[in-house]
């Protein structure tokens, strides 16, 4: 039973990070209404400007974290605005490709800069804490604590703000948002750099839990995509409850059958959603 | 930014190569080489093997052994054949590490440079090309790779140069099941040659009366979190764990394993290098473990000064001296004193038959190993060691020679 909540209080740590990142690219899809693949590599730039902050410049973490999420905001904001704002109008065809591209370049930006090495990140957080024979790492705490924080944060923009509530009309009703008056344009530009913020959270915090290389984004990126197809495309609250789920899938199929398998759940789950719900298993409501 | 130089540089050499090939024309065909502009002739020696995706640093650190070694070969005014000075060109080709991509990489390498020797560091790729290399245009394949099926081929122009891997297990769990008690888990790697590993330290481990736990293993190259895997395999209870893919990911498996308490032994495979785990974990924490011997150490008097003149080249901030570099350039040394012997360039033959008395008269300043020569199978022998960490220090451990034949 020991292993059984020790595996619980694992999967919570990895998906908090899932659900962070999931939680930035299901809301671009509501403005987009594409998968931006180019997520991934926001949140890999977000580790990596943390790692540098933490090495290089040699500033303390919550520094650290706070550069990331202003340099990747605008990276996110930058994004829509030097592509994916040329692209309105068109298929969204396009613009998925388009996504791919700037992640395959970012990504090739960052081995140019960086090299293909794996770097580690000091972390300030080293200590193990152990209760009821369980045991979690300070790091781990603050990877839930933080993005439990975050998502709250979010709820309140989205609910309480006139920027928040403009993503979700435009998200809900497009047409219907314009034609109240809802500037599009900066509204998705605003979408990009929340989804910048959320990635940089996510990147900087998992940062010293493993290590910061290239195609880091590549691999989470694609559970993100299944646990926004998991949660239903757009939809906040399946994009956290998603990301929970998948950790909790991936680690419990490893625990109890193999973990060879596990890297198998996520793409299981992804084709079973599509046949049998393919609108998600929570309806979509922002 | 090393890394950035490297490919640059390795580019600009490539290009220059082909324009002088072109320039000289038909002349200089038949692998042979062109003059370079200091007079020395030029030949080249082919490289397949991930300059992109996700092996690139591996294939890197492949390449920069090799590259030191053709620099320090062309600054000492190149090595002698037939009375005429030559020394080497390194063209390369990438095949991602994807063994069905490094057939093609060397066909047009061939097509494009006439290499009369290719080395690879991956036993897919090196498999595939021994499909082929006994076919004109023939070449040498030199096999970077531990694994011992390419041996078992009994390819007669194949030469490889890593120990064998299967002569650690033996060893690994004799100690360790003394050391730690007989309670082994797997969690290695899953990529082709992590099964294999896992395989046979199973095996052995049975063979010598201990009990192996469920296999547990997964991608480290693409896991994210290692703690699930990690919780799952320390369930078993066990006194020593397997472990080991690339040498950062097998430091955060070490580093979660250490966090949830287990004290016990850790059976690491070659693939992952001390010194490079020491980046992500702290030597108390690697207490009880036992792996390839680190190479900036190595137990053998060619060692100090080869480092010494790595960091010189290289900068202390260059990746650690491992033994991806040394071994490889030891090899570029070898192949030098293979063609010296042998009279000529391009004929793989004879530079294959040259290889074990090469391996003898390698000059002492040069000498990374304790070479002996080089078997019937295309193995070059040497004294191997493995490093147990006892009370913070590497102890070594000389491995017996697996599957060793008599030395041609």
């Amino acid at each position: 039973m020991t292993l059984f909540f020790q595996q619980f209080v694992n999967s919570i740590a990895l998906g908090s990070v899932y659900a962070l990142v999931a939680l930035g690219l299901t809301l671009v899809y509501g403005v987009l209404k594409v998968p931006n693949f180019a997520h991934g590599a926001l949140y890999m730039a977000g580790a990596y400007v943390a790692y540098l902050m933490l090495t290089t410049v040699g500033a303390p973490y919550p520094v650290a974290i706070a550069v990331s999420i202003v340099v990747i905001a605008a990276m996110g904001g930058g994004m829509e605005f030097i592509v994916f704002r040329r692209l309105e109008g068109k298929s969204s065809v396009h613009a998925m490709i388009a996504a791919l591209g700037v992640l395959f370049f970012l990504e090739g930006a960052a081995n140019v800069i960086w090299g293909p090495d794996f770097r580690p990140v000091p972390t300030p957080l080293d200590g193990v804490v152990t209760a009821f024979g369980i045991n979690i790492t300070e790091q781990r705490i603050l990877v839930i604590v933080a993005a439990i924080v975050t998502m709250v944060g979010l709820y309140m923009l989205l609910k309480r703000t006139l920027v928040g509530m403009s993503i979700e009309a435009l998200a809900q009703d497009r047409e219907g948002a314009l034609l109240v008056g809802i500037d599009a344009r900066r509204t998705a530009l605003l979408t990009f750099a929340i989804s910048g913020v959320l990635a940089a959270i996510a990147g900087s915090l998992i940062a010293p839990l493993v290590l910061v290389f290239p195609t880091m984004g590549a691999v989470v990126i694609l559970k993100a995509f299944v646990i926004v197809i998991l949660g239903g495309m757009g939809s906040v609250p399946g994009a956290i409850l998603g990301g929970y789920l998948l950790a909790l899938a991936e680690t419990m199929a490893g625990t109890y059958v193999a973990f060879a398998f596990s890297e198998l759940i996520a793409f299981a789950l992804l084709v079973l959603v599509l046949v049998f719900r393919p609108t998600g298993l929570f309806q979509k409501g922002v | 930014m090393m890394s950035l130089g490297w490919r640059r540089l390795i580019l600009v050499r490539n290009t220059a190569l082909v324009a002088a090939l072109a320039l000289l024309g038909a002349g200089c065909g038949g692998g042979e080489g062109g003059a370079g502009e200091d007079g020395i002739e030029v030949v080249p020696i082919g490289f397949v093997g991930p300059l992109s995706g996700g092996a690139a640093y591996y294939g890197q650190n492949v390449l920069r052994g090799l590259q030191m070694a053709v620099d320090e070969i062309a600054e000492s005014g190149g090595f002698m054949v037939n009375g005429r000075p030559h020394r080497f060109e390194i063209v390369t080709a990438d095949d991602r590490y994807l063994p069905y991509e490094t057939s093609t990489a060397a066909r047009r390498l061939l097509q494009q440079e006439q290499p009369s020797v290719i080395l690879v560091p991956h036993a897919g790729g090196i498999r595939a090309l021994q499909e082929m290399n006994l076919r004109e245009p023939q070449f040498l394949l030199i096999a970077y790779t531990s694994e011992p099926s390419v041996l078992e081929a009994e390819n007669p122009m194949t030469v490889m140069f890593p120990p064998r891997f299967d002569g650690y297990q033996e060893p690994f769990t004799r100690l360790l099941m003394e050391r730690f008690g007989s309670r082994l888990a797997m969690l290695g790697t899953t990529t082709a040659y992590g099964r294999a590993w896992t395989e046979s330290v199973t095996a052995e481990w049975t063979r010598q009366g201990g009990t192996v736990g469920g296999d547990h293993g997964v991608d480290y190259n693409t896991t994210t979190d290692f703690t699930g895997a990690v919780t799952r395999a320390l369930a078993d209870d066990p006194d020593v764990l397997f472990i080991g893919g690339p040498s950062q990911p097998t430091g955060l498996v070490i580093r979660a394993a250490r966090e949830q308490g287990f004290r016990g032994g850790l059976l690491i495979m070659d693939q992952a290098k001390f010194m490079e785990m020491l980046q992500i974990v702290s030597m108390e924490a690697l207490e009880g473990a036992l792996g390839v011997y680190p190479q900036e150490f190595y137990p053998t008097e060619g060692t100090p000064g080869w480092v010494a003149r790595y960091y010189e080249r290289f900068g202390d901030d260059a990746p650690s001296a491992t033994s991806e570099i040394a071994i490889n350039y030891q090899g570029l040394h070898l192949i030098a004193k293979a063609m010296e012997l042998a009279g000529s360039t391009s004929d793989p033959v004879a530079i294959r038959a040259s290889f074990s008395e090469a391996a003898r008269s390698v000059p002492d300043e040069l000498r990374i190993f304790d070479m002996t020569g080089v078997t019937e199978t295309g193995h070059l022998e040497r004294a191997v060691f493995a490093a147990h960490v006892l009370n913070g220090e590497f102890v070594p451990i000389q491995i017996p020679v697996a599957g060793a034949t008599e030395i041609r």
